[in-house]
């Protein structure tokens, strides 16, 4: 019996996908040279594949043991054993070893993720920050930046992250996906267009790139256009609620309130937590004439909200006014002027309509 | 006739004149009564028998131009397949290898148990497709609809009815076709004629009809289209293609028909060689315009290489020359469905409410198009309709597209509840399955989101959904080996399935590192 020649039809098996054949092979090799600590990390390797962690890090250990040099690939696989089993600080310490021993981008990626899946992601930024500094065209990083930037709300930053991915591979959806939103963020609808264009072709069934495109035309104001997509969007992924949220706009916008009520029920069905779902709601219902219920709808969402969001307070004391309540509008507006002073100056320019509206309203009310 | 009691010959001209009034009203029992007491005096009496066998040919008749369904023998014995080798876009087996960009693709619109995409209208073997050979002798035996089972061979359900209308018979069969001396009958065009629909249609008994009509056609001297005809059906039925499509061709260059017609671009449709059938029915198109029954033929073959624009074209031809078509009505109405067109389509199929269609899956269709069409307050009404009518063959389909409303409408419990009825309504409801293993993993029950994709995947094999769903869950959970044989099997059913794709780009990339 002859260790290489098992060795390496134990690789050509893995690289079929037959990972149990692959590993009963390794396993006979290492039988035959136990001293060999490539014949362990494969054995290990083929473990971790099969989703047995904790007998790969078993076999890791061991292969530590055996090997008389640091091995950053031990460390590595060792690492993402502990990612699978949640034992997330092990898992660091393991790749942070192996970082130590040589550098690789697999394991920063790696190390990005665990911190990304624990949420601490300015953690994950600047270990994704470092494993740019020496491999710069890295796409997959680039975007990967891009996207917790952008969940971490620096639009600016990701844009800049995203273009630089986009340069080195230009047709990748996911990137697309995310430079668009970006790029529509900013009004540049067709920008935006041109962009998902190039999306559909690889991914015509993404929800929500139908979802981005759904809104591109809502924001050049194609009503029937946004519908339609946004509506294939929803039949792709029906449980996805922001779907289900734009399309309750679009109706509201069009004035077809009793579609816009069912679109955004079943939205707050599936999220019950977005403070905004209840006020677009609660706009709903009072142009329904269902007073009393709008205003339980309008609670529920200062409730979840929590005082910061200034428009939810004033669309209360609007529909409170209109309702004949002045009394509980004028609270409202208190309420809506603390939360309008709070606000930073960035949000109050993003709709001048509200300044507008509450100068009507501050008539009105005699205040 | 009481009158004339006394004068036996004027009683026996109008029993016969009777007789042939009955069979010209399609009152088979009335004329079938005055053929026996006459032929109980006479049993020899020639215009009688031949008025006697019409009628027994007529009671029994059935359409065979409608496709029928293939039985084990054929699917396992099949020995007329051209190429072993994938034949992308001509030919039935592999559907999926023709996509056209703008159509819905396998992601948007579902697939039959059998992996044809889905039309509007069920018909008999266009919803199952030629076996591939990767289901073997047990695909081979597997029904329609998973749980039912293929009949054996086509031709022994024909035997089946031919053994049926015997049973029905007082007295025994009225012919005994094995010992007729068919020599001496082909030489009689006229008797010839109806026994021979009688050996075909009453006593299914292709062998012998055949027998019969290739004596006939070397008397009429190989020039006559009628025996040619009779000739290619009952080779066709003994599933002698090749010389079936040979006696149908000089049938057709003899005289133009379109029963001939039909019945040859069957023969190329079992041969699996749809280009053919298509070319037979454009050339009968042009022999007989506006006769639909080629146009849906035609467009049948279309739907069935997943070619839907071509598809649609023909069935809007034909409601031009038929605007009560049901079955192109009904697939107009699919089309426009799967295209995000359900207000067009609940018009097509409110149409067929107005034509008296009143059945489960209209009433099921109407209320999906509502569903997508905004108006939900007609939703559920139509769903109510759907399941009063329905029975325990369709009532699993109307539960679960309750229960994808319920999805839609963010309803989760409703829709859980709506999947288990249609699960125990019918527990070979695939979708429902994973359907609900989708609900659990949302719930984060994720053992039992696995079992429910396996068991949607051994109830359904060509469905690429419960695949990738269990393929992704185990990729989740790091169990590579697993993610990677559902994944790969996934794509096998979609080639193009973006997700399966990206799925497996990963996973061959773990594979690789070294």
């Amino acid at each position: 019996m002859c260790e290489y020649p098992i060795y390496v039809k134990a690789l050509i098996k893995r690289q079929q996908g037959r990972i149990q054949e692959s590993l009963q092979l390794f396993q006979a090799a290492t039988a035959l040279n136990p001293h060999n600590v490539a014949n362990l990390k494969q054995v290990g390797r083929s473990l971790y594949l099969l989703g047995k962690h904790k007998a790969a890090v078993d076999v890791y250990d061991e292969a530590q043991r055996v090997s008389t040099a640091e091995d950053w690939e031990i460390w590595h696989n060792k690492g993402l054993c502990h990612m699978y089993l949640k034992q997330y600080d092990e898992s660091v310490e393991c790749f942070r070893s192996a970082n130590d021993v040589q550098r690789h981008d697999t394991t920063y990626r790696q190390m990005g993720k665990v911190f990304t899946l624990q949420e601490r992601y300015q953690e994950a930024v600047d270990v994704y920050l470092e494993a740019l500094e020496f491999s710069p065209d890295n796409p997959e990083l680039l975007t990967t930046v891009g996207l917790l930037y952008l969940r971490m709300g620096e639009n600016y930053r990701a844009f800049e992250y995203l273009g630089n991915s986009l340069s080195v591979d230009p047709r990748d959806a996911k990137t697309i996906l995310a430079a668009g939103s970006i790029i529509q963020d900013h009004n540049d609808m067709d920008g935006a267009l041109i962009k998902y264009r190039v999306a559909a072709v690889q991914t015509p069934n993404s929800a929500q790139l139908w979802n981005n495109v759904g809104m591109c035309f809502f924001g050049k104001r194609k009503y029937i256009a946004s519908i339609a997509c946004l509506k294939r969007a929803l039949y792709l992924d029906p449980f996805e609620w922001i779907i289900a949220y734009n399309l309750g706009l679009v109706h509201l916008t069009t004035g077809q309130c009793a579609s816009a009520f069912h679109f955004f029920s079943s939205s707050i069905n599936l999220k019950p937590d977005f403070p905004a779902a209840y006020m677009y709601l609660a706009v709903t219902l009072a142009r329904l004439d269902d007073f009393e219920n709008a205003c339980a709808a309008y609670d529920r969402a200062a409730e979840i909200d929590g005082g910061a969001d200034f428009t939810i307070r004033l669309n209360y004391a609007i529909t409170l006014f209109n309702g004949g309540d002045a009394e509980r509008s004028r609270t409202q507006f208190a309420e809506f002027e603390k939360a309008w002073l709070a606000a930073d100056e960035e949000s109050r320019a993003a709709d001048p309509d509200v300044e507008t509206q509450a100068e009507t309203l501050r008539r009105a009310l005699g205040l | 006739m009481a009158d004339d009691e006394d004068d036996p010959s004027s009683r026996e001209i109008s029993k016969c004149w009777l007789a042939m009034k009955a069979l010209e009203r399609h009152d088979l029992d009335e004329c079938l009564e005055h053929c026996n007491a006459a032929l109980e005096k006479n049993p020899y009496d020639q215009q009688m028998w031949y008025i006697k066998t019409r009628c027994l040919t007529l009671k029994n008749w059935i359409d065979d131009t409608e496709l029928e369904e293939e039985g084990v023998a054929e699917v396992l014995m099949d020995e007329h397949a051209t190429a072993a080798m994938p034949r992308p876009g001509t030919s039935l087996r592999r559907p999926g290898t023709r996509t056209q960009t703008g159509m819905p693709n396998q992601g948007i619109r579902p697939t039959t148990s059998s992996g044809r995409p889905t039309t509007g209208f069920l018909r008999p073997g266009t919803s199952t497709r030629p076996m591939t050979n990767k289901g073997g002798v047990e695909g081979a035996f597997r029904g329609n609809r998973p749980g039912t089972t293929r009949p054996v061979t086509t031709s022994g359900r024909l035997v089946r009815l031919g053994t049926a209308s015997m049973l029905a018979e007082p007295g025994g069969p009225f012919i005994n076709v094995d010992k007729l001396d068919l020599r001496k009958y082909a030489q009689r065009p006229a008797l010839a004629r109806v026994l021979c629909d009688y050996i075909l249609h009453h006593d299914r008994n292709p062998k012998k009809a055949v027998e019969l009509a290739s004596l006939a056609t070397v008397n009429a001297g190989f020039d006559d289209w009628w025996w040619k005809h009779r000739l290619g059906k009952g080779y066709y039925q003994l599933g002698l293609l090749r010389d079936a499509e040979k006696q149908f061709k000089s049938s057709i260059a003899d005289m133009p028909t379109i029963d001939a017609t039909l019945q040859l671009a069957n023969v190329y449709i079992r041969l699996d060689q749809p280009a053919s059938a298509i070319r037979v029915y454009r050339a009968g198109q042009t022999q007989f315009p506006g006769e639909t029954s080629m146009l849906l033929g035609e467009a049948r073959i279309h739907d069935a290489l997943n070619d839907m624009a071509a598809g649609v074209a023909l069935y809007k031809n034909v409601l031009q020359w038929d605007a009560t078509n049901v079955e192109a009505i009904a697939c107009m109405g699919a089309h426009h469905f799967y295209t995000d067109q359900p207000e067009i389509a609940l018009r097509f199929y409110r149409r067929l409410l107005m034509m008296g269609v009143n059945n489960t899956e209209l009433w099921n269709n109407l209320g999906l198009c509502c569903f997508y069409a905004s108006q939900y307050d007609m939703t559920l009404h139509c769903f109510e309709r759907a399941l009063q009518l329905a029975d325990d063959d369709n009532m699993a389909d109307v539960w679960f597209n309750v229960g994808q409303v319920a999805i839609g409408i963010g309803d989760l419990n409703l829709a859980e509840q709506a999947f288990k009825i249609a699960v125990s309504v019918d527990a070979n409801h695939s979708e429902s399955f994973n359907n609900m293993g989708v609900l659990d993993l949302r719930a984060g029950k994720v053992d039992q989101a696995i079992a429910n994709f396996q068991t949607a995947h051994e109830l359904l094999e060509f469905a690429h959904e419960p695949l990738y769903n269990a393929a992704l869950t185990a990729f989740k959970l790091g169990q590579f080996q697993r993610a990677f044989e559902k994944v790969e099997k996934a794509l096998e059913n979609f080639p193009e399935h973006e997700d399966s794709l990206e799925l497996r780009r990963q996973l061959v990339q773990h594979f690789n590192l070294l």
